[in-house]
């Protein structure tokens, strides 16, 4: 399934203090893949954009934690 | 007078400003960049009439929103009465 989430694998050296962390992630804004906003794109209701802070459902990225994505 | 406590209607009425300005900040942002986009100034012109009639209503009851003209004053000048906005 399509995500911002991007991933990649670090480099694990044979002295690494820690435990290594296999794969790590990053999640990446939508308006990287949106380019030049289209006109009449959907939006939220006023009370719902103040709450979302931003007005188009298809910029909103709330800080959603990795477990629920 | 003592604490003032102010009415449920007033944050109801506060949020609904909020959410209006929020919209017409966004407008206003997307339009900068979308000068000929007819829908998003039909919808800006629409917002900006409800931001007028909310202040109305937000004056008629509560007192001027903002100062130095922005807002009609009521008698006595009670701008600078309690509470201020960062209180309520």
């Amino acid at each position: 399934m399509y995500t911002n989430r991007k991933y990649y694998e670090p480099y694990v050296g044979p002295f690494d203090p820690c435990p290594p962390i296999r794969v790590k992630s990053y999640s990446t804004p939508p308006n990287l893949y949106m380019g030049f906003q289209p006109p009449g794109l959907e939006q939220y209701s006023a009370r719902e954009a103040l709450y979302r802070g931003t007005l188009w459902k298809a910029l909103c990225d709330p800080y959603r934690s990795k477990r629920e994505e | 007078m003592a604490n003032k406590q102010l009415p449920k209607a007033y944050y109801e009425l506060l949020e609904e400003l909020q959410a209006c300005d929020f919209v017409l900040v966004e407008l206003t942002l997307y339009l900068d960049t979308h000068p000929n986009d007819y829908e998003a100034i039909e919808q800006f012109n629409e917002y900006a009439k409800m931001r007028k009639q909310l202040k109305k209503r937000y004056e008629k009851e509560y007192g001027p929103l903002q100062q130095y003209g922005n807002s009609y004053s009521s008698y006595p000048w009670n701008w600078d009465d309690t509470p201020w906005p960062w209180q309520v």
